[in-house]
Formats: C-alpha cells, sequence, structure tokens
C-alpha cells in the first residue's frame, strides 16, 4: 500500500515537472511587442536626464528624442537649420539680436502650454545652472546677471536672443539645435524646485529643478520618458500632445547591454529589434544573416587620449609627440574598428567645414624613443590610463599598452564604468583618459572650442573644454585663430583658418587622435524607416514603424 | 623481541611499517610511509598531484616554456587565429597574443594566489580557532562572533566589496580572498581543539607546568593541523575560481597581465565566433580546479581517515 502510494506520488510530480518544462519552452520565441522598439544600447554613460546638465553621447539620444528646441537641423541636409519649436526668426541688423516667432498651440507633455516663457526659463536655467554644457550659452555672453535681459519673452509667442558680438548667424543657430538649448516646461520644473542655500559657488535659492529632473521629465519631444534605470534601461511613450506628426511607435524601449555579443544575440533571437553597439566582428557574423539588416553613419565623433598637463612627465612636449608615434594606427585600423570607424589624426571630424584628413603619424618606436631620450626619459616611466569598461575602448587601449611598452613606458589601466571614468576626468584627476568627443553642434567651432580654448587653468576654471580638463595652458596664438574663425563670415577663409589651426594642434597638444567613429546599427528588417542620423543628438526614433 | 628489531634494515619496508619504532625519527618516517600508501592508492588523488606538480613546473619555467612573449601580441597579422595555426597552438586572442603563452605564464598568477591567500588566511584561522577553543568563555564568545560576521557574507560578495574599497589589482585580490577564506578554517580548528582541551595529555602537560600559550602551540596546534591541511586543500579550487571570478569581473588582475579569469573575460566577446579566447583558460583553470580537488580528496582520506567514510 504504502509503496503504491509512493509510486503514485513519483509519477505525478514527475508529470508535474514536465507540464513545467512544456509551458516553460514556447518563452523561447519571444519577440517585441509590435507597437514598442526596443534597442540594446550602452547607456551606462548617462549621469542625469536633465538638458540642462546633460553632456553625454547616450543622454543626447534620449533628449533629442523627448525635448523639443526652438530650432533643429535639418535631418534631410544637415547643413541647414529648420523650426523645431519655432515657427520663424528674424536677426536684427547689427548681427546681435534674434526674434523667434513660436508656432501656434504648442503643449508639453504635461499639458502645459508651452509659451516663449518656457524657452527664456530654459535658458536662464541652463545658464544659472551652470553644469558642463552650459558654456554652449554663456560664449555668447550670457551670465547669471544679464541672461533674464538677453533672453526674454516679449510676447507668449516671442523669444528674443541677444548675443554679444556679431557672430556668424548659422554658428548661433548651429548651437541652438545642441542639447542644452532644449525647452523645459517651467511650471513641472518649478513644482520640483529644491530650495537651496545661496552660497558662493551658486548664487541663487532654487535648484531650478535640477535634481528631480535627474530622472524626471518636462519636455514636449515626440516621446516622453516614463522611467530611467542608471543602467538597466530608458523607456520612452509616444507623447499626445507633440505638435508635429505623431511617433508610429507607440514605446520604445532602450534596454542596457553592454556586450556586443549579447546585443547580437538577443537581435538573433528577437528579443531586441535594433542592436546599437556591435563590434567588428559581430557586425560581420550579423550582416550574414537573413532577416537582419545594418545602417551605418559616419559620426562626427572622434575617439582620442589625452595626457593630463598636471603630470610632470606628460606636461613635456616631447613626450607628448612621442606618444603619437606610439600607436600603432595601421593595425588598429584594420582589426579593432574595421567598420566601425577610420583613422583620423585631426581634430575636425570628416564632413565638418575646413576638416583636415592628413594622417601623418605612424607607429615609429625608433623616433619615439628617441624623443623620450631628449626629454630626459631615456628608461620610460609609468603611468596610468583611466578606461571605460567597453569596446573599442578597451582594446584600444590594451594595444597602446603594447606598443608604449616597446618604447619602456608602463601603462597601468585603471578600468571603470562611464560615470567613474568621467568624473574622474572632469575633475582633473586622471593621468591619461581615453574617450570619445563628439561634437555639440554642427559647427567646426564646437570642437576647436573645446580643443584649443582654456581661458582659466586653474581648478576652479569655469568653461570646462577637454583641453580644460587635461590642464593644457593653450598658447595663446592657436586659441586666437579659433577665435577669430568664429567672426569670419567668408567660408573659404573661415576653412584655412582652421587647416591651419589643425595642424599646429596635431604638433603641439597633448591630444593623440586615433580615429573618427562610424556608427553601426544592426535591426530587424521588420523595422522601416530606421536610420541613423548624423550626430548623436540626430539619432531620430519618431519615424520608425513595424 | 629487540633481537627481531635489530635485524630490521634501516629504511626498508618493514622498518617503515614496525610496531614498535626505536626512535621518535623512526616513528615519524614510519606514520609519513603509511599516510603514503594510503594517499598512493587513491589513484585520482595521484592524478591530482601530477596536476598540480605540473602546474609548479610550468609556473617555474615559464620563460623557457612560452613559445611567444604573453603580453605583446601582433594585432595586424595575428588576431585571433584558430588553434593548431602555425606557431600559435592553442590559438592568438583579440590583441593577436599567443594564448599557450598567456596560460603558461597566468599560471605563475593561480599559484601566487593559491599560495599566498593560503598563507594569510590558514595561520589566522588556525590562531584564532585554537585560542577560542582553548580558552573558551568570553574569549571564545568574541571571537567566533566576529568569526560569525565573516560568515555571513557570502564569500564573493565580501571579497567583491573589499576590491572595490581597495581598488582593483592582483595584490588586492589576494587580500580580498584571504580575508574572506579564514572564517571556516577557525571553525574547524575550534572544533577540533575542544575535542582535546579536556583530554588526558592534555591535563598531563598542565600538571607538567606548560603555559596556556605553550599547550596551545605545542600540543594543540599540531594536532589541528592535517584537518587544516585537507580543508585548505580542498578550498584552493574555490580559491582560484574566485580569483578568476574576481579577474572576470575587471577587479582582479589588471590588463596586460595575463591572469585566467580577466582573459576569459575578454574572450567573451568572441564566444559565438572565436570560441577558443575563452574555452582555453576555462580549460585551464578547470583542470586545475579539478587537480586542487583531487589532491585534497585523497588528503583527506590518507590524513583523516575517520572522516573518510562519510
Amino acid at each position: 500500500m504504502l509503496h503504491s502510494l509512493r509510486t503514485s506520488v513519483r509519477v505525478l510530480s514527475t508529470s508535474a515537472a514536465l507540464s513545467l518544462l512544456l509551458a516553460a519552452a514556447p518563452q523561447a520565441f519571444a519577440a517585441t511587442p509590435a507597437d514598442t522598439l526596443v534597442e540594446g544600447f550602452a547607456i551606462d554613460d548617462i549621469i542625469t536626464i536633465d538638458p540642462g546638465e546633460a553632456f553625454e553621447l547616450s543622454t543626447a539620444e534620449v533628449t533629442a528624442n523627448t525635448y523639443s528646441k526652438l530650432v533643429m537641423l535639418d535631418p534631410a541636409d544637415t547643413s541647414k537649420v529648420i523650426g523645431d519649436l519655432a515657427a520663424s526668426w528674424t536677426v536684427s541688423d547689427d548681427g546681435m539680436t534674434y526674434t523667434f516667432k513660436l508656432k501656434p498651440d504648442l503643449k508639453f507633455a504635461s499639458g502645459n502650454p508651452l509659451t516663449a516663457e518656457d524657452v527664456a526659463f530654459s535658458f536662464e536655467r541652463a545658464v544659472k545652472l551652470d553644469k558642463s554644457p552650459a558654456f554652449l550659452l554663456t560664449q555668447f555672453g550670457l551670465t547669471g546677471d544679464n541672461v533674464a535681459e538677453k533672453a526674454k519673452a516679449t510676447a507668449p509667442d516671442t523669444f528674443t536672443f541677444t548675443v554679444d558680438k556679431a557672430y556668424a548667424p548659422s554658428f548661433v543657430l548651429n548651437v541652438l539645435t545642441a542639447t542644452v538649448a532644449s525647452v523645459v516646461d517651467k511650471k513641472v520644473a518649478t513644482e520640483h524646485a529644491k530650495a537651496m542655500t545661496p552660497s558662493a559657488d551658486y548664487k541663487y535659492d532654487s535648484d531650478f529643478g535640477n535634481e528631480w529632473m535627474k530622472t524626471g521629465f518636462a519636455g514636449s519631444g515626440p516621446y516622453k520618458v516614463l522611467a530611467w534605470r542608471a543602467n538597466e534601461a530608458v523607456i520612452m511613450e509616444a507623447n499626445p500632445n507633440y505638435y508635429g506628426e505623431k511617433p508610429k511607435l507607440k514605446r520604445v524601449i532602450y534596454r542596457h547591454m553592454k556586450e556586443s555579443s549579447g546585443q547580437r544575440l538577443a537581435l538573433e533571437n528577437g528579443d531586441i529589434d535594433v542592436a546599437r553597439n556591435l563590434e567588428p566582428n559581430d557586425v560581420d557574423a550579423v550582416s550574414k544573416k537573413e532577416g537582419i539588416s545594418l545602417t551605418s553613419a559616419p559620426k562626427g565623433t572622434i575617439y582620442y587620449f589625452s595626457l593630463n598637463q598636471k603630470n610632470a612627465n606628460l606636461a613635456k612636449p616631447e613626450v607628448a609627440e612621442a606618444f603619437k608615434y606610439l600607436v600603432d594606427y595601421d593595425a588598429i585600423g584594420a582589426t579593432l574598428i574595421k567598420g566601425i570607424g577610420e583613422i583620423h589624426q585631426t581634430f575636425l571630424p570628416k564632413g565638418q567645414l575646413g576638416a583636415l584628413n592628413d594622417n601623418p603619424y605612424k607607429l615609429d618606436v625608433a623616433k619615439a624613443k628617441e624623443l623620450l631620450a631628449k626629454a630626459g626619459l631615456k628608461d620610460g616611466f609609468t603611468v596610468t590610463m583611466d578606461v571605460r569598461n567597453t569596446q573599442p575602448v578597451t582594446g584600444i587601449a590594451e594595444s597602446v599598452q603594447q606598443t608604449l611598452a616597446q618604447a619602456g613606458i608602463k601603462l597601468e589601466i585603471i578600468p571603470g564604468d562611464g560615470k567613474q571614468t568621467l568624473t574622474k576626468y572632469r575633475a582633473r584627476t586622471h593621468d591619461i583618459y581615453i574617450g570619445q568627443w563628439g561634437s555639440d553642434y554642427f559647427d567646426p567651432n564646437s570642437n576647436a572650442e573645446t580643443f584649443t580654448v582654456n581661458a582659466d587653468n586653474s581648478d576652479e576654471g569655469k568653461n570646462k573644454t577637454l583641453a580644460w580638463r587635461n590642464a593644457w595652458d593653450v598658447p595663446k596664438d592657436l586659441s586666437d585663430a579659433g577665435k577669430g574663425a568664429l567672426l569670419e563670415k567668408d567660408a573659404a577663409k573661415r576653412a584655412a583658418t582652421y587647416e591651419d589651426l589643425q595642424k599646429k594642434v596635431l604638433a603641439q597638444s597633448p591630444f593623440v587622435i586615433v580615429f573618427q567613429q562610424t556608427e553601426v546599427a544592426g535591426y530587424s528588417s521588420k523595422l522601416k524607416d530606421f536610420k541613423l542620423g548624423p550626430s548623436f543628438d540626430t539619432n531620430f526614433v519618431y519615424p520608425v514603424s513595424k | 623481541m629487540s633481537v627481531i628489531e635489530a635485524t630490521l634494515k634501516p629504511y626498508s619496508r618493514e622498518w617503515l611499517l614496525s610496531e614498535q619504532p626505536t626512535s621518535r625519527h623512526q616513528a615519524r618516517l614510519g606514520r609519513a610511509y603509511v599516510i603514503w600508501r594510503r594517499f598512493s592508492a587513491n589513484r585520482l588523488a595521484l592524478a591530482g598531484l601530477g596536476i598540480i606538480i605540473l602546474l609548479i613546473l610550468v609556473a617555474i619555467f615559464a620563460d623557457v616554456l612560452a613559445p611567444h612573449n604573453p603580453v605583446q601580441g601582433d594585432l595586424r597579422n595575428s588576431r585571433l587565429l584558430p588553434p593548431g595555426s602555425a606557431g600559435y597552438l592553442l590559438g592568438t586572442d583579440d590583441q593577436g597574443r599567443d594564448i599557450l603563452s598567456r596560460l603558461i605564464h597566468g599560471s605563475r598568477l593561480t599559484l601566487f594566489v593559491v599560495v599566498l591567500v593560503a598563507i594569510i588566511a590558514a595561520p589566522v584561522g588556525l590562531i584564532i580557532g585554537t585560542v577560542s577553543g582553548y580558552a573558551g568563555g568570553w574569549v571564545d564568545a568574541i571571537l567566533m562572533r566576529i568569526t560569525d560576521i565573516f560568515l555571513a557574507f557570502p564569500k564573493l560578495v565580501l571579497a567583491l566589496a573589499l576590491v572595490a574599497a581597495l581598488g582593483p589589482g592582483i595584490e588586492n585580490a589576494v587580500l580580498a580572498i584571504a580575508v574572506t577564506s579564514w572564517p571556516p578554517y577557525a571553525r574547524i580548528a575550534r572544533a577540533e581543539t575542544m575535542t582535546f582541551r579536556n583530554s588526558e595529555f592534555i591535563s598531563a602537560v598542565k600538571l607538567m607546568g606548560a603555559s596556556p600559550f605553550r599547550i596551545v602551540l605545542r600540543h594543540v596546534m599540531p594536532l589541528c593541523l592535517s584537518s587544516l591541511i585537507v580543508r585548505v586543500t580542498l578550498d584552493m579550487a574555490g580559491i582560484i575560481l574566485t580569483a578568476a571570478g574576481l579577474g572576470f569581473l575587471g577587479l582582479g588582475a589588471q590588463p596586460p597581465l595575463p591572469e585566467w579569469g580577466a582573459m576569459i573575460a575578454s574572450g567573451r566577446r568572441f564566444i559565438l565566433d572565436q570560441w577558443w579566447v575563452a574555452a582555453m583558460p576555462g580549460a585551464a583553470i578547470l583542470i586545475v580546479s579539478l587537480g586542487f580537488n583531487l589532491l585534497g580528496d585523497g588528503l583527506r582520506d590518507a590524513l583523516d581517515p575517520k572522516e573518510a567514510g562519510q
């Protein structure tokens, strides 16, 4: 009796286990929902989604899809600027005052009306918060004291913007396409503002909602951000109040996936629709799969490593030059970045006005040793490099580590996630930093400024350009050349100035620029109209449908 | 009787196995011989010992054995070559470095970690355990609560926290693993100590006026050693895995060091198309861990017969 009871229990439990297995099996064929776009994307560099503070590449894509600006680049021809929120604009005869007329009946995702008041608030907020991207606006002479006067709403639908010099209008408009000029919902931001105690560093009694907007949303773009969870996902939903053409898909989810191979597997299994960080070997493999397409676009992003001039060894000009001879550009181009970039050594990416496509440096250990000997470092030295834990930078860092070793320089790699390495870089406590730089707006001045302007080289310096981050006290003739080009209305002359500047920077700067990125994405052929834009804030997802 | 003893040839099998050793020396050698016989009767244990000896030899002669430089590769010409390519028996990795040479040099790091952890953790555990077991009372209570605190965390999680605080690097990884692995040794030593703290031979030593310090050091510790050695040997596989785990997470050895766990981490990107980059160091870890486990099992059977049946 007991025996037979046991047998039946065994049969029961076995069949229960079997049915569980059977029930679980169909999950292997999971597909993404028909109204949702799921992208696999390494989003570990996002530290905030507040457009007044965000200055990271992945964030640029999120804010571009969720916030509107006065003007935007024409997706069809990026050399032109078209109105986004602005219906039209005029420039005064002296070239100093810009008047924007807003489109009628604009609304934020929250339902609040969008008026010139909000535009003025957004400018004031960005300038007063004075976070990393604030310099884009303050370069026009805006300060916390005069911003209310220089960027103001003269009527509910009219916004006037006064700059301090007669810049080329295309330059001003190009800058206004940057993330920092995104229009923020004044009501929502003010509701969530936190009281601050004014201090010497921060003179205002409110944080303008900055802390809340780190994860909160107050925009008017085609999508609204439902949630951002660090190193997990960004979830966006169609904004019913968007003034323009409604997005075709209801939801867009950016899933944090760091590994290229993980993204490839997920793409092949249909777990994600788009894989954004495919590495060369996975691009190769994916391109042979049926049902998966590839799209690519050259980006205004260059990968470089930079030598902090606070380090006594790295500050020697011969050492900086030696580093430029100690990168195996050809081998890196043929292997590590094949298909996702091409070797490029000047600071202006191919495609921008005046970009110089000379690549004079080659791996030359003997020459580098000679330079090191000249600098009194015949026996080499030890130095650290902060490396974000993603490809291709880790691969390049390891390759550079090997070539440096041939000249006696011992490179210690300090790995970290995007947040750690960037924070250290911005605090100027690194030795060598390897990373990428994406132009803030489509104008040569963006890169010229960040690479060659460093007005205040002290730790308190406000203009946190790349030159400042590496404590490079830029020779005056270099920064002046860039500034002069900014006011030059003749495009050919302007281009010539930039070309000359690039040659000098190439020779003197502590920046070793390695390659220019080509962004590749593998996507399911079910998607229609999936395209990558020419910059990180033009990777729009709203035209995509399934 | 003594006549028979006298006829035994010194160091012969009979001399070693004699029931009535005439000197301490003979008794010790005899005991060692018995242990060795018990150990060598176990084929698997011998295989384990063989693997470990091989590992040590490879580590010593790494410079001679490695066909290529483990940290310098030829990115342009020899990237991701499959196993069996000319000159690269086990293939090359994504930086064009020879995997075999990296494995050979990596054996040094593995041994370095294992030996250092054993040297740091085992004595600490032994001292804390024996003192706690012999002293009893509040000393025991305090020491064991501290041990409890360490045991309350999963080993790898605690090691991760420590490395994150100390900064990545192989020395810090060793330290972190050592800090997390002494508590079980303390527990074992304490349990063993408790079993003989009230036995007659300890009372006899006490009567002869030995200090507690001397009793613990000379009479308790030696008796705890054999079970400790077994436990440490069995744990070595775990230590290797933890070190590899830290390396895999980027918190152990830093590039370009050919640490096996870090090698797997860098190879996992290619696992779909170039399986060997991750599989080779994985196999190395598997074999060495297996070796330590087999050796530990054999040692337990030989040193600790009462546990062998369990």
